[in-house]
């Protein structure tokens, strides 16, 4: 008996971060391009939250005196309408006024308003949507899916036969759809408007990938001995599903949850640019729709600068989302 | 022997069948038998004979579909076990009756620490505070025998070896005194000498927590040391039961006697080993008669064997048999 216990003392390596995460976490941070990609999304996260908190010391403190930051004040004229990014902008001695303090890198648009802060904001609403949208999408599907997979028999039926048949909608038409029923429609004595209706919509209508993501892991995980084990140990269903079994699969939600939030800011622009979306705030589907038409007279900035930003957080996120994927599943682990 | 014994679990005919695609299956047909208290009893037989499927009814743990008790009683310390409530169930598992399986490998959930998971079976039972409870999680490591138990209750599973492991099982299962053990090949996936220190550390905690256990193997050494009570099933049926020692001195059954014959012996001079001719018959298509005459000397060529199945009866005193020939073999 101590013979075995002294061995196995001594092959014990003195390495601290031993479970799945922890060990996932150090093969990430090995990466270095991901690891690049994942400050530039937490730089867009970063600035959604500060123009957040600016957006509510504004409510709170506005009567006060509180201005806000300038760089958030999306609403202000500072030029001329269409005015060009300052690149080739010539300046004119009646410019002089605004240019003091107009910050008009990369122009304005047809109201005189900063392109650049617009684009800013725009990575709020952006943002806020897709997290909202991957949560709600969340909660209906990995419950959904784990009872599915967990009970069979004629749960799964209802359940398999509701997703199958919300799948075989077109995605984009079933999107707006729920937005158009959505916007301005009351729920619960709340009015739905703007950014609320765009992600209620997406968070309905986007589940049925995770669910039956969730529902064929758990197929395959409920038959292990350890669930068999947690029954023998008198545990009930509900704690069996929750408790052991979606640990198990936890990473995998954490995966499809990184790369899916790059579908909902696609989806956002989508719906904006076909007039479905936020209207009342600047996002950057607005902003493609609204440079659409005058696009053809040269004003290129307003477009360039909505979609440069949609590219940096969809590129970082994908290639985050990846080496996420390949630290955490174990079954693609190479080293 | 077992009359002066308080019983504390009766099975009484109890018959599991499985209702599959392909057919009804009985697993498990009329099996009856006693565990008295404190004491051991095991079940013997080969792969697919019904042993962990009357294991799984004890405990209520038959998924259905396509698995159902069909028919018989379980009265475990009083309480008739296949009417209770699942509540009621959900309280005795873990708590009066604990079971251990096959593979310690994948019975530990592999994202918690083993701590964790003792812990859990203490709460889930007892009513004890999150540090009461690790207590008790360090203290029963330390009774299974894992040197530094401090810190190895923060290890996760796959930092384990196999014995290990199923010492952490062992552990989980013993952490609120049940009064019955069930062991459904505890040692099996394990190696000799690991296999050797699990028994010896099962004995040693049954004679201080006076627990009874069932277990469940297909290796006749380890049923030899440790068994008081010996249950061999065949084809979903028990064909013998007896004390261990008078089973091993004499098996009234040719099934039992095919196994022992089987065996390796130290100091024999052989080129082969006995075996049993044929193989396990399919459950969806039990043979006629009998079930083990396809392969038994006597009932190969027996008309009474190939047409009526022997019931189980009493031979002796205390010790029962399935065998049309079972009073005879006796006298030979």
């Amino acid at each position: 008996m101590n013979n075995q216990e002294v061995t196995t003392d001594m092959t014990q390596k003195p390495v601290k971060g031993r479970s799945l995460w922890s060990d996932g976490i150090r093969r990430l941070r090995k990466r270095k391009f991901a690891m690049v990609c994942l400050v530039i999304v937490l730089i867009y996260f970063a600035l959604a939250g500060a123009i957040y908190i600016d957006e509510v010391l504004q409510d709170k403190f506005g009567e006060k005196g509180y201005e806000g930051i300038s760089l958030f004040q999306w609403n202000e004229s500072i030029g001329p309408s269409y005015q060009k990014p300052w690149l080739d902008y010539e300046w004119t001695p009646e410019d002089s006024e605004m240019s003091q303090e107009g910050w008009t890198f990369f122009g304005t648009d047809f109201l005189g308003r900063s392109t650049w802060r617009r684009t800013l904001y725009g990575a709020k609403t952006s943002l806020t949507v897709a997290l909202c949208a991957s949560i709600i999408s969340l909660l209906i599907g990995v419950p959904l899916g784990a009872i599915a997979g967990y009970f069979r028999g004629w749960v799964d039926d209802v359940i398999v036969w509701f997703y199958t048949t919300l799948g075989t909608i077109p995605y984009i038409l079933l999107l707006m759809a729920f937005a158009v029923v959505l916007k301005d429609a009351t729920l619960f004595g709340h009015e739905i408007k703007g950014a609320t209706s765009v992600y209620l919509a997406m968070g309905l209508t986007s589940w049925v990938g995770i669910c039956r993501l969730i529902r064929g892991e758990i197929i395959k995980r409920k038959e292990s001995e350890y669930v068999l084990a947690a029954r023998a140990l008198g545990c009930s269903n509900g704690r069996i599903i929750f408790k052991h079994l979606l640990p198990n699969v936890f990473h995998i939600i954490i995966i499809n949850f990184s790369l899916r939030f790059v579908g909902f800011i696609h989806a956002e622009v989508i719906l904006s640019f076909l007039g479905l979306g936020e209207t009342d705030r600047p996002s950057w589907g607005g902003m493609i729709d609204a440079a659409r038409t005058e696009l053809a007279r040269g004003v290129w900035w307003e477009m360039t600068a909505a979609t440069v930003a949609i590219f940096f957080i969809s590129l970082a996120l994908n290639i985050f989302g990846d080496a996420l994927r390949d630290c955490l599943d174990p079954k693609l682990r190479t080293d | 022997m077992t009359d002066n014994n308080h019983t504390l679990l009766s099975i009484r005919n109890l018959s599991t069948h499985f209702f599959t695609e392909q057919g009804l299956v009985k697993a498990v047909q009329d099996v009856s038998f006693d565990i008295p208290l404190g004491k051991t009893l095991a079940v013997v037989g080969e792969s697919g004979c019904g042993k962990s499927v009357t294991a799984l009814s004890v405990m209520r743990l038959i998924p259905w579909p396509p698995g159902k008790i069909v028919a018989g009683e379980i009265e475990f310390d009083g309480q008739l076990l296949l009417d209770a409530s699942e509540r009621r169930m959900r309280e005795i598992r873990g708590n009066d009756i604990a079971m251990i399986f096959q593979e310690p490998m994948t019975s530990l959930n592999p994202v918690f620490t083993v701590g964790n998971q003792i812990v859990e079976a203490v709460k889930l039972h007892q009513k004890k505070s999150g540090s009461e409870a690790w207590t008790v999680a360090v203290e029963m490591m330390r009774k299974v025998g894992i040197a530094d138990p401090e810190r190895r209750v923060e290890e996760y599973p796959h930092q384990m070896s196999g014995g290990m492991r199923q010492r952490v099982m062992i552990a989980i299962a013993l952490c609120c005194s049940p009064a019955l053990l069930i062991a459904d090949e505890p040692t099996t996936a394990l190696d000799v000498t690991i296999q050797a220190q699990i028994l010896e550390l099962l004995r040693d905690l049954q004679r201080r927590h006076q627990m009874s256990i069932m277990m469940i193997t297909h290796d006749l050494g380890v049923v030899a040391e440790n068994a008081d009570h010996i249950v061999v099933m065949y084809a979903s049926r028990v064909v013998e039961k007896a004390d261990s020692e008078e089973l091993f001195a004499k098996p009234l059954h040719p099934y039992t006697q095919g196994l022992l014959r089987s065996l390796p012996r130290l100091g024999e001079k052989k080129e082969r080993l006995d075996v049993i001719d044929g193989a396990v018959p399919n459950p969806l298509h039990f043979p006629s008669g009998c079930k083990f005459h396809p392969r038994c000397p006597i009932g190969k060529d027996d008309s009474r064997c190939q047409t009526e199945e022997p019931p189980l009866k009493e031979i002796c005193p205390g010790r029962h048999a399935a065998c049309w020939y079972a009073g005879e073999n006796k006298d030979e």
